[in-house]
Protein backbone atom coordinates (compact mmCIF):
# COMPACT_ATOMS: atom_id res chain seq x y z
CA UNK A 1 0.00 0.00 0.00
CA UNK A 2 1.45 3.52 -0.91
CA UNK A 3 2.67 5.72 2.21
CA UNK A 4 2.63 2.78 4.91
CA UNK A 5 5.63 1.80 6.76
CA UNK A 6 5.60 -1.40 8.20
CA UNK A 7 7.42 -0.88 11.44
CA UNK A 8 5.61 2.52 12.21
CA UNK A 9 2.55 0.12 11.86
CA UNK A 10 3.99 -2.49 14.36
CA UNK A 11 4.41 0.03 17.01
CA UNK A 12 1.24 1.51 16.06
CA UNK A 13 -0.93 -1.91 16.61
CA UNK A 14 1.23 -2.01 20.73
CA UNK A 15 0.36 1.11 21.38
CA UNK A 16 -3.46 0.57 20.33
CA UNK A 17 -3.51 -2.68 22.62
CA UNK A 18 -2.57 -0.53 25.84
CA UNK A 19 -5.28 1.84 25.08
CA UNK A 20 -7.73 -1.23 24.69
CA UNK A 21 -6.46 -2.88 27.80
CA UNK A 22 -6.95 0.59 29.63
CA UNK A 23 -10.67 1.30 28.46
CA UNK A 24 -11.38 -2.36 29.26
CA UNK A 25 -10.05 -2.34 33.29
CA UNK A 26 -11.85 -1.20 35.92
CA UNK A 27 -8.65 -0.47 37.32
CA UNK A 28 -8.13 2.73 36.10
CA UNK A 29 -11.90 4.48 36.75
CA UNK A 30 -14.65 3.20 35.10
CA UNK A 31 -14.89 0.77 32.31
CA UNK A 32 -15.26 2.44 28.94
CA UNK A 33 -15.74 -0.09 26.76
CA UNK A 34 -18.42 -2.98 28.02
CA UNK A 35 -18.55 -5.09 24.63
CA UNK A 36 -21.32 -8.19 24.94
CA UNK A 37 -19.31 -9.93 21.95
CA UNK A 38 -15.57 -10.19 21.10
CA UNK A 39 -13.99 -7.84 19.90
CA UNK A 40 -12.75 -8.13 16.32
CA UNK A 41 -13.30 -6.07 12.52
CA UNK A 42 -16.65 -6.52 11.24
CA UNK A 43 -15.58 -7.06 7.43
CA UNK A 44 -12.28 -7.72 6.37
CA UNK A 45 -10.72 -8.14 2.89
CA UNK A 46 -8.87 -11.51 2.70
CA UNK A 47 -5.92 -12.45 1.31
CA UNK A 48 -4.46 -8.64 1.05
CA UNK A 49 -0.65 -9.05 2.29
CA UNK A 50 -0.79 -12.16 -0.43
CA UNK A 51 -2.18 -9.61 -3.14
CA UNK A 52 0.58 -7.03 -2.05
CA UNK A 53 3.41 -9.58 -2.49
CA UNK A 54 2.10 -10.56 -5.43
CA UNK A 55 1.98 -7.19 -6.95
CA UNK A 56 5.07 -6.29 -5.40
CA UNK A 57 6.68 -9.18 -7.14
CA UNK A 58 4.91 -7.92 -10.85
CA UNK A 59 6.34 -5.06 -10.68
CA UNK A 60 9.89 -6.16 -10.80
CA UNK A 61 9.65 -8.91 -13.04
CA UNK A 62 7.48 -6.98 -15.47
CA UNK A 63 4.05 -8.80 -14.69
CA UNK A 64 5.44 -12.19 -15.72
CA UNK A 65 3.27 -15.40 -14.13
CA UNK A 66 6.22 -17.81 -14.77
CA UNK A 67 8.70 -15.57 -12.85
CA UNK A 68 6.26 -15.03 -9.73
CA UNK A 69 4.47 -18.61 -10.21
CA UNK A 70 5.45 -19.17 -5.97
CA UNK A 71 3.58 -16.05 -5.31
CA UNK A 72 0.50 -16.71 -7.66
CA UNK A 73 0.19 -20.17 -6.01
CA UNK A 74 0.27 -18.43 -2.60
CA UNK A 75 -2.03 -16.11 -3.45
CA UNK A 76 -4.84 -19.05 -4.85
CA UNK A 77 -4.30 -21.28 -1.44
CA UNK A 78 -5.16 -17.59 0.06
CA UNK A 79 -8.55 -17.49 -1.45
CA UNK A 80 -9.02 -20.80 -1.63
CA UNK A 81 -9.08 -20.98 2.15
CA UNK A 82 -10.84 -17.91 2.39
CA UNK A 83 -13.90 -19.16 -0.12
CA UNK A 84 -14.30 -22.57 1.82
CA UNK A 85 -14.56 -20.14 5.12
CA UNK A 86 -17.01 -18.25 3.92
CA UNK A 87 -18.95 -21.26 2.49
CA UNK A 88 -18.96 -22.64 5.98
CA UNK A 89 -19.79 -19.93 7.65
CA UNK A 90 -23.39 -19.58 5.30
CA UNK A 91 -24.17 -22.42 7.07
CA UNK A 92 -24.08 -21.93 10.33
CA UNK A 93 -27.54 -20.82 12.22
CA UNK A 94 -27.06 -17.22 14.41
CA UNK A 95 -24.77 -14.93 12.16
CA UNK A 96 -22.50 -12.23 13.02
CA UNK A 97 -24.86 -9.71 14.76
CA UNK A 98 -26.80 -12.68 16.89
CA UNK A 99 -29.72 -13.02 15.18
CA UNK A 100 -30.78 -15.78 12.43
CA UNK A 101 -30.47 -14.08 8.53
CA UNK A 102 -34.26 -13.32 7.79
CA UNK A 103 -34.01 -16.17 4.96
CA UNK A 104 -33.20 -18.70 7.52
CA UNK A 105 -36.02 -17.58 9.66
CA UNK A 106 -38.65 -18.21 7.28
CA UNK A 107 -37.01 -21.61 6.20
CA UNK A 108 -37.19 -22.60 10.06
CA UNK A 109 -40.79 -21.02 10.39
CA UNK A 110 -41.81 -22.88 7.46
CA UNK A 111 -41.36 -25.74 8.31
CA UNK A 112 -42.80 -25.45 12.02
CA UNK A 113 -46.05 -23.26 11.04
CA UNK A 114 -48.44 -21.76 13.46
CA UNK A 115 -51.50 -23.93 13.85
CA UNK A 116 -54.63 -22.17 13.17
CA UNK A 117 -57.22 -24.96 12.95
CA UNK A 118 -57.14 -28.17 15.65
CA UNK A 119 -56.57 -31.59 13.36
CA UNK B 1 -69.23 -31.10 -37.10
CA UNK B 2 -69.84 -33.83 -34.52
CA UNK B 3 -66.61 -35.37 -35.24
CA UNK B 4 -64.46 -32.09 -34.39
CA UNK B 5 -66.92 -31.54 -31.04
CA UNK B 6 -66.09 -34.93 -30.45
CA UNK B 7 -62.10 -34.54 -30.49
CA UNK B 8 -62.55 -31.39 -28.56
CA UNK B 9 -63.41 -33.64 -25.95
CA UNK B 10 -60.64 -36.25 -25.71
CA UNK B 11 -58.14 -36.14 -22.90
CA UNK B 12 -55.11 -33.61 -24.04
CA UNK B 13 -51.39 -36.00 -23.86
CA UNK B 14 -48.51 -33.60 -25.57
CA UNK B 15 -47.22 -35.19 -28.95
CA UNK B 16 -43.97 -35.51 -27.70
CA UNK B 17 -43.33 -36.72 -24.02
CA UNK B 18 -40.11 -35.29 -21.89
CA UNK B 19 -37.76 -38.67 -21.01
CA UNK B 20 -35.30 -36.24 -19.30
CA UNK B 21 -36.34 -34.02 -16.52
CA UNK B 22 -34.47 -31.04 -14.53
CA UNK B 23 -36.51 -32.02 -11.29
CA UNK B 24 -36.35 -35.42 -10.39
CA UNK B 25 -37.86 -37.16 -6.92
CA UNK B 26 -35.05 -37.70 -4.27
CA UNK B 27 -34.76 -41.28 -4.70
CA UNK B 28 -33.64 -40.88 -8.80
CA UNK B 29 -29.80 -41.59 -8.39
CA UNK B 30 -27.52 -40.33 -10.60
CA UNK B 31 -26.22 -41.87 -13.24
CA UNK B 32 -22.48 -43.72 -13.43
CA UNK B 33 -21.17 -42.47 -17.29
CA UNK B 34 -17.43 -44.02 -16.32
CA UNK B 35 -16.54 -47.68 -17.70
CA UNK B 36 -14.24 -48.70 -15.20
CA UNK B 37 -17.13 -48.75 -12.32
CA UNK B 38 -18.92 -51.69 -14.29
CA UNK B 39 -15.74 -53.85 -15.12
CA UNK B 40 -14.45 -53.94 -11.59
CA UNK B 41 -15.51 -57.88 -10.10
CA UNK B 42 -17.11 -57.93 -7.03
CA UNK B 43 -14.35 -58.90 -5.20
CA UNK B 44 -12.29 -55.54 -5.63
CA UNK B 45 -15.30 -53.57 -4.63
CA UNK B 46 -15.94 -52.02 -0.61
CA UNK B 47 -18.96 -52.55 1.43
CA UNK B 48 -20.22 -49.56 0.86
CA UNK B 49 -19.78 -49.87 -2.84
CA UNK B 50 -21.55 -53.37 -3.13
CA UNK B 51 -24.43 -52.05 -1.39
CA UNK B 52 -24.60 -48.54 -3.82
CA UNK B 53 -24.82 -51.77 -6.61
CA UNK B 54 -27.48 -53.12 -5.18
CA UNK B 55 -29.27 -50.15 -4.77
CA UNK B 56 -29.52 -49.23 -8.56
CA UNK B 57 -31.25 -52.38 -9.20
CA UNK B 58 -34.47 -51.34 -7.14
CA UNK B 59 -34.25 -47.40 -7.47
CA UNK B 60 -34.54 -45.84 -10.64
CA UNK B 61 -31.83 -43.67 -12.05
CA UNK B 62 -31.91 -39.79 -13.82
CA UNK B 63 -31.32 -40.18 -17.18
CA UNK B 64 -27.98 -39.05 -18.01
CA UNK B 65 -27.39 -35.34 -19.71
CA UNK B 66 -26.02 -35.02 -23.39
CA UNK B 67 -23.32 -32.96 -21.58
CA UNK B 68 -21.81 -36.65 -19.32
CA UNK B 69 -19.85 -38.52 -21.54
CA UNK B 70 -18.04 -42.17 -21.44
CA UNK B 71 -15.96 -42.09 -24.08
CA UNK B 72 -11.59 -41.74 -23.35
CA UNK B 73 -11.61 -38.26 -26.14
CA UNK B 74 -14.13 -36.32 -23.76
CA UNK B 75 -12.51 -33.51 -22.56
CA UNK B 76 -14.38 -31.34 -20.11
CA UNK B 77 -12.87 -28.02 -21.15
CA UNK B 78 -13.21 -28.85 -24.46
CA UNK B 79 -16.86 -29.51 -24.53
CA UNK B 80 -17.11 -25.88 -21.97
CA UNK B 81 -15.70 -24.31 -25.50
CA UNK B 82 -17.70 -25.66 -27.64
CA UNK B 83 -20.66 -24.96 -25.61
CA UNK B 84 -19.38 -21.29 -25.50
CA UNK B 85 -18.63 -21.03 -29.01
CA UNK B 86 -22.14 -22.16 -29.45
CA UNK B 87 -25.01 -19.97 -31.46
CA UNK B 88 -28.17 -20.92 -31.65
CA UNK B 89 -28.30 -24.18 -30.44
CA UNK B 90 -26.19 -25.46 -33.36
CA UNK B 91 -24.02 -27.58 -31.35
CA UNK B 92 -23.22 -29.61 -34.44
CA UNK B 93 -21.57 -26.74 -36.12
CA UNK B 94 -19.55 -25.78 -33.10
CA UNK B 95 -18.35 -29.20 -32.15
CA UNK B 96 -17.36 -29.67 -35.64
CA UNK B 97 -15.92 -25.81 -35.86
CA UNK B 98 -13.78 -27.13 -32.90
CA UNK B 99 -12.70 -30.52 -34.36
CA UNK B 100 -11.17 -28.24 -37.30
CA UNK B 101 -9.36 -26.06 -35.02
CA UNK B 102 -7.88 -29.20 -33.42
CA UNK B 103 -6.92 -30.54 -36.71
CA UNK B 104 -5.58 -27.03 -38.21
CA UNK B 105 -3.33 -26.78 -34.81
CA UNK B 106 -2.16 -30.14 -35.60
CA UNK B 107 -1.05 -29.93 -39.28
CA UNK B 108 0.66 -26.54 -38.56
CA UNK B 109 2.91 -27.99 -35.67
CA UNK B 110 3.70 -31.25 -37.73
CA UNK B 111 4.29 -28.65 -40.32
CA UNK B 112 7.04 -27.06 -38.30
CA UNK B 113 8.08 -30.50 -36.75
CA UNK B 114 8.87 -31.33 -40.06
CA UNK B 115 11.03 -28.07 -40.93
CA UNK B 116 12.88 -27.74 -38.18
CA UNK B 117 16.35 -28.80 -37.89
CA UNK B 118 16.73 -31.85 -35.48
CA UNK B 119 17.89 -29.96 -32.45
CA UNK B 120 14.75 -27.98 -32.20
CA UNK B 121 12.20 -30.77 -32.96
CA UNK B 122 11.52 -32.18 -29.28
CA UNK B 123 10.74 -28.84 -28.33
CA UNK B 124 7.96 -28.92 -30.91
CA UNK B 125 4.64 -29.67 -28.86
CA UNK B 126 2.59 -31.57 -31.77
CA UNK B 127 -0.71 -32.45 -29.32
CA UNK B 128 -3.56 -30.33 -29.95
CA UNK B 129 -5.00 -30.95 -26.86
CA UNK B 130 -2.28 -29.73 -24.72
CA UNK B 131 -1.51 -26.53 -26.85
CA UNK B 132 -5.20 -26.34 -26.37
CA UNK B 133 -4.96 -26.26 -22.23
CA UNK B 134 -1.69 -24.42 -21.92
CA UNK B 135 -3.18 -21.93 -24.48
CA UNK B 136 -6.42 -21.11 -21.97
CA UNK B 137 -4.00 -21.93 -19.12
CA UNK B 138 -1.56 -18.59 -20.28
CA UNK B 139 -5.03 -16.75 -20.61
CA UNK B 140 -6.45 -17.05 -17.33
CA UNK B 141 -6.26 -13.86 -15.51
CA UNK B 142 -5.02 -14.28 -11.95
CA UNK B 143 -6.69 -11.72 -10.34
CA UNK B 144 -9.54 -9.55 -11.04
CA UNK B 145 -11.41 -6.09 -10.68
CA UNK B 146 -15.26 -5.46 -8.93
CA UNK B 147 -16.46 -2.33 -9.16
CA UNK B 148 -17.35 -1.15 -5.69
CA UNK B 149 -19.02 1.97 -4.81
CA UNK B 150 -18.03 4.35 -1.82
CA UNK B 151 -19.96 7.55 -1.47
CA UNK B 152 -21.19 8.98 -5.24
CA UNK B 153 -17.82 6.90 -7.16
CA UNK B 154 -16.85 3.86 -8.47
CA UNK B 155 -13.81 2.09 -7.84
CA UNK B 156 -12.73 -0.93 -9.23
CA UNK B 157 -11.16 -3.06 -6.93
CA UNK B 158 -8.96 -6.15 -6.86
CA UNK B 159 -9.84 -9.39 -6.01
CA UNK B 160 -8.96 -13.02 -6.18
CA UNK B 161 -11.20 -14.70 -8.84
CA UNK B 162 -12.87 -18.52 -8.54
CA UNK B 163 -11.30 -21.45 -10.68
CA UNK B 164 -14.44 -21.12 -12.69
CA UNK B 165 -14.69 -17.51 -13.26
CA UNK B 166 -10.85 -17.45 -14.56
CA UNK B 167 -11.86 -20.23 -16.94
CA UNK B 168 -14.91 -18.58 -18.53
CA UNK B 169 -13.09 -15.00 -18.84
CA UNK B 170 -9.99 -17.05 -20.40
CA UNK B 171 -12.19 -18.65 -22.80
CA UNK B 172 -14.71 -15.49 -23.27
CA UNK B 173 -11.76 -13.51 -24.38
CA UNK B 174 -11.17 -15.69 -26.99
CA UNK B 175 -13.71 -16.07 -28.69
CA UNK B 176 -14.58 -12.86 -28.81
CA UNK B 177 -10.98 -11.98 -29.58
CA UNK B 178 -11.72 -14.24 -32.90
CA UNK B 179 -15.34 -13.06 -33.62
CA UNK B 180 -14.72 -9.30 -33.87
CA UNK B 181 -11.07 -8.72 -34.37
CA UNK B 182 -10.54 -10.79 -37.14
CA UNK B 183 -10.59 -10.58 -40.97
CA UNK B 184 -14.58 -10.45 -42.04
CA UNK B 185 -13.59 -14.06 -44.81
CA UNK B 186 -11.46 -16.16 -42.60
CA UNK B 187 -13.08 -19.10 -40.89
CA UNK B 188 -13.58 -19.41 -37.19
CA UNK B 189 -11.15 -22.54 -36.96
CA UNK B 190 -8.41 -20.88 -38.74
CA UNK B 191 -8.64 -17.69 -36.13
CA UNK B 192 -9.23 -20.04 -33.31
CA UNK B 193 -6.21 -22.17 -34.64
CA UNK B 194 -3.87 -18.78 -34.96
CA UNK B 195 -5.20 -17.50 -31.55
CA UNK B 196 -4.56 -20.53 -29.81
CA UNK B 197 -1.03 -21.09 -30.75
CA UNK B 198 0.33 -17.15 -30.21
CA UNK B 199 -1.28 -17.72 -26.55
CA UNK B 200 0.30 -21.48 -26.02
CA UNK B 201 3.40 -18.88 -26.80
CA UNK B 202 2.53 -16.38 -24.49
CA UNK B 203 2.15 -13.59 -27.41
CA UNK B 204 -0.94 -12.56 -28.90
CA UNK B 205 -3.40 -10.30 -28.44
CA UNK B 206 -5.80 -12.61 -25.50
CA UNK B 207 -2.66 -12.47 -23.35
CA UNK B 208 -2.36 -9.04 -23.85
CA UNK B 209 -5.62 -8.42 -22.64
CA UNK B 210 -4.74 -10.45 -19.29
CA UNK B 211 -1.73 -8.83 -18.81
CA UNK B 212 -3.44 -5.07 -18.73
CA UNK B 213 -6.15 -6.44 -16.35
CA UNK B 214 -2.80 -7.48 -14.24
CA UNK B 215 -1.51 -3.73 -14.89
CA UNK B 216 -5.04 -2.30 -13.64
CA UNK B 217 -5.39 -4.47 -10.73
CA UNK B 218 -1.73 -3.53 -9.70
CA UNK B 219 -2.89 0.29 -10.19
CA UNK B 220 -5.60 0.00 -8.00
CA UNK B 221 -3.87 -1.73 -5.37
CA UNK B 222 -4.36 1.19 -3.03
CA UNK B 223 -8.52 0.03 -3.47
CA UNK B 224 -8.11 -3.51 -2.11
CA UNK B 225 -8.88 -2.62 1.45
CA UNK B 226 -12.67 -1.83 0.13
CA UNK B 227 -13.61 -5.28 -0.16
CA UNK B 228 -15.61 -6.53 2.50
CA UNK B 229 -14.94 -10.13 1.51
Amino acid sequence: MPGRDPAAMASQGVALQQKLGRMLSKSVGKPVLKPNKPLALKDEATCITEMSLLMACWKENDFSDAACSSEVRAFFKCAEKAEAARKAEKGTTVGQKGILHPKQANSLLRRYPNQYKEI
Amino acid sequence: MAAFTATLLKPWTPRVLQIRWSRYNPYYLEPEPRKEVYSTPETELTPEQLKERELKSVRPIKAAPPVVHSSVFSDPMISKFINMMMKGGNKILARNIMLQTLENIKRKQVEKYHKAPDAEKAGIECNPYVIFHQALANCKPVIGLVTIQRGSRHYQVPTPLTDNRQRFVAMKWMIAECRENKHRRTLMDEKLAQELLAAFANKGPVVKKKFELHKMAEANRAFAHYRWW
